[in-house]
């Protein structure tokens, strides 16, 4: 996608967001007897000001220039494979943790997004990441009283 | 005098083995945090306040205090070895620092800033505690109609004041406020923006939502922009100790980064990158070297750093008085309050003095702490940068799943954090700032409530915001801080043709 097409969907994306916003303002039931002030409006109020800054942004990126006094940063292309290495490992962490348990949901994470980020050592990583969430499994069922899931298929140590 | 008396009493909180530990937790962590890439405090605090939801309240404050102003000492470390600034304070200590370590000179560069954050630290701590009570007394003529124009005003800074476009910064705030929108209404207990998901019912978590931005977002950033960087780190060169001159050069310095940190802090200006740029102008234009500005001038590293430390204890001021976060951190110090049932402000120092108190006795325990952690140990930290990239992103986002997981264990809150992570990539890609959001979110809904409060005392009157005489003035400011900018530029441009 290029720059300023990027920049005109985020800017739409805003406009959209207002938009779905007032929508829901409206059709708030309004409070039987509530001293005069509408439940709408406060909601209202953020809605209208999300559609104007959403247009002030599809103004800005129409132009030649885009968004105005961008951060410059040696950015090269997206690298893809790297974004979703890091984007599965975060995915299937949530569809699996209550299966499988914290500490192998972690270490699939912990070695998905360290392929992500370029390493080139999967067993390494998956070794550090079981003694590292093992260690916080400990810490924070134990100490904190946090309750996470063991994971059934593992045999109970204690 | 009773602000001694009741500090004395705080300092009888603080020095107790227990909370003088967490203090030490707090600096520890916080200095760690502070020197690793990619971590920074309010994303720490986030994480830790599932885990913290059944402690005492005074302990886990004052560690939350001290991991926010530790970041503020980490955070120099990793930019003058690295180049690479933990957070956006640490600019300007880069690009000094970073030549004074490039020359061999590390340790000096390390030995000022941290006796800097020091000195500027303890000043500023002093600072706070005499301002503090003359702000609550102030503050207790305020209604609910001061206090939404006081939030007002808040937005507007942290949202315009900070960050490259006024335009952008708004669009995160509206987008916070919009956030704090969902889930029961505290007024009329009807559901809102709810969608018909049960789990939403409670809202949108300020943990699920800091962690997605700070810890995911930025992840998925560096992921897809930058995981085949490869970065140089100096070597700790030079002794640590400074020269007689290297004293002579940096402790004025300090003290004038002082006088412009701390304002910027305590007033609602957002943020303590403006102060270190400020500091940094000001010592170049009174050096007798301004040439060697650029080049590593052991001043440009003292103020900045002196100017960051004071503006962060300095958003203390309105963060305790005024119960108004002025930076992403200071809002999820805010989070952690509430998670106690307390609200920062006037009756938090007639409720609870001991607490305050003690959090602002520990402010001056941390700061002695700080300068032994950061000094004589400062090898040992420079070895975390020495952690490789895909462990370090590989332990961040780990300890974000457990973040959010560890609310309620639930996997909805899990999908939340990746789609609130995606909005945080495209904010980052499009120079979106973070901070608003976080404020907005904290701080729309108790706007929300005090805007309600004084409708219904005015019957629905909209004029009870100017009619009363501060919060006519605060309005007026904030509409100053949005338009100021903009009419400036009208004026020229009408003047120029």
């Amino acid at each position: 996608m290029s720059e300023r097409a990027g920049q005109l969907t985020v800017a739409a994306g805003v406009l959209l967001i207002g938009i779905a916003l007032a929508i829901g303002a409206w059709l708030l039931p309004e409070a039987a007897g509530y001293a005069r002030v509408s439940v709408r409006l406060f909601p209202g109020l953020i809605a209208a000001a999300l559609i104007v800054v959403g247009l002030l942004l599809l103004r800005e990126a129409a132009t030649a220039v885009g968004f105005r006094n961008l951060p410059e940063e040696p950015r090269g292309r997206l690298n893809w494979p790297a974004f979703g290495w890091v984007s599965a490992g975060v995915v299937a962490h949530m569809a699996l943790i209550a299966g499988i348990g914290f500490i192998a949901a972690s270490t699939l994470l912990y070695v998905a997004a360290g392929r992500g980020f370029g390493s080139a050592r999967p067993v390494r990583d998956a070794l550090v990441g079981i003694v590292l969430s093992a260690a916080v499994f400990v810490l924070f069922t134990q100490a904190l009283t946090l309750s996470l899931p063991w994971g059934a298929w593992i045999p109970a140590l204690w | 005098m009773e602000t001694w008396t009741l500090l004395a009493q705080g300092f009888g909180v603080a020095l107790t083995l227990q909370n003088l530990a967490w203090c030490l937790i707090g600096c520890t962590l916080g200095t760690a945090i502070g020197v690793l890439p990619g971590v920074g405090p309010a994303l720490t605090i986030a994480l830790l306040l599932p885990a913290t939801a059944k402690l005492d309240p005074t302990g886990a404050l004052i560690m939350f205090a001290g991991i926010y102003y530790g970041g503020m000492f980490g955070g120099s470390t990793t930019a003058i070895l690295l180049n690479t600034p933990g957070e956006s304070a640490s600019i300007v200590t880069a690009m000094e620092g970073n030549q004074m370590a490039k020359r061999g000179r590390a340790g000096p560069a390390l030995a000022t800033s941290a006796i800097g954050s020091f000195v500027a630290g303890t000043i500023a701590t002093l600072l706070l505690t005499l301002l503090a009570p003359v702000v609550v007394e102030f503050a207790l003529q305020f209604g609910p109609a001061e206090y939404f124009a006081l939030m007002v005003l808040a937005f507007t800074t942290v949202s315009t004041v900070l960050g490259s476009s006024a335009l952008r910064g708004l669009t995160s705030l509206f987008i916070g406020l919009a956030v704090g929108l969902v889930g029961i209404d505290a007024i009329s207990a009807q559901p809102r923006f709810t969608l018909g998901i049960a789990e939403l019912l409670d809202g949108i978590d300020i943990v699920v939502v800091a962690v997605g931005l700070f810890a995911v977002g930025e992840t998925l950033y560096l992921a897809a922009y930058y995981a085949q960087a490869e970065e140089t780190m100096e070597k700790m060169g030079g002794s640590i100790w400074m020269s007689r001159d290297d004293w002579k050069r940096s402790w004025k310095p300090w003290l004038r980064g002082t006088a412009w940190g701390f304002p910027f802090g305590s007033i609602p200006a957002g943020g303590a990158e403006i102060p270190t740029f400020l500091s940094y102008a000001t010592e170049k234009k009174l050096s007798r070297h301004p040439e060697e500005f650029g080049q590593g001038a052991i001043e440009g590293v003292a103020a900045p750093e002196a100017a960051n430390n004071a503006s962060s204890t300095g958003s203390l001021v309105p963060l305790l008085t005024l119960g108004l976060p002025t930076s992403a951190t200071a809002a999820m110090i805010l989070a952690a309050f509430q998670q106690y049932g307390l609200q920062p402000g006037p009756t938090l120092f007639a409720n609870t003095p001991q607490l305050v108190w003690g959090l602002i006795a520990s402010l001056y325990i941390g700061n002695v702490m700080l300068l032994i952690l950061n000094l004589p140990l400062v090898g040992l930290w420079v070895k975390l940068l020495q952690i490789p990239r895909p462990s370090l992103y590989g332990g961040i986002l780990m300890f974000a799943t457990l973040g959010a997981y560890g609310l309620r264990q639930s996997w909805f809150d899990l999908f939340l954090l990746y789609a609130i992570g995606l909005a945080g990539f495209l904010m980052r890609r499009y120079g979106f700032p973070v901070a608003p959001v976080i404020v907005g979110l904290i701080l729309g809904p108790l706007s929300e409530q005090q805007f309600r409060r004084a409708l219904a005392i005015s019957q629905g009157d909209m004029s009870v915001f100017v009619a009363h005489p501060i919060s006519a003035v605060l309005l007026v400011m904030a509409l100053a801080v949005l338009a100021g900018p903009w009419l400036l530029r009208w004026f020229r441009r009408t003047r120029r043709a």
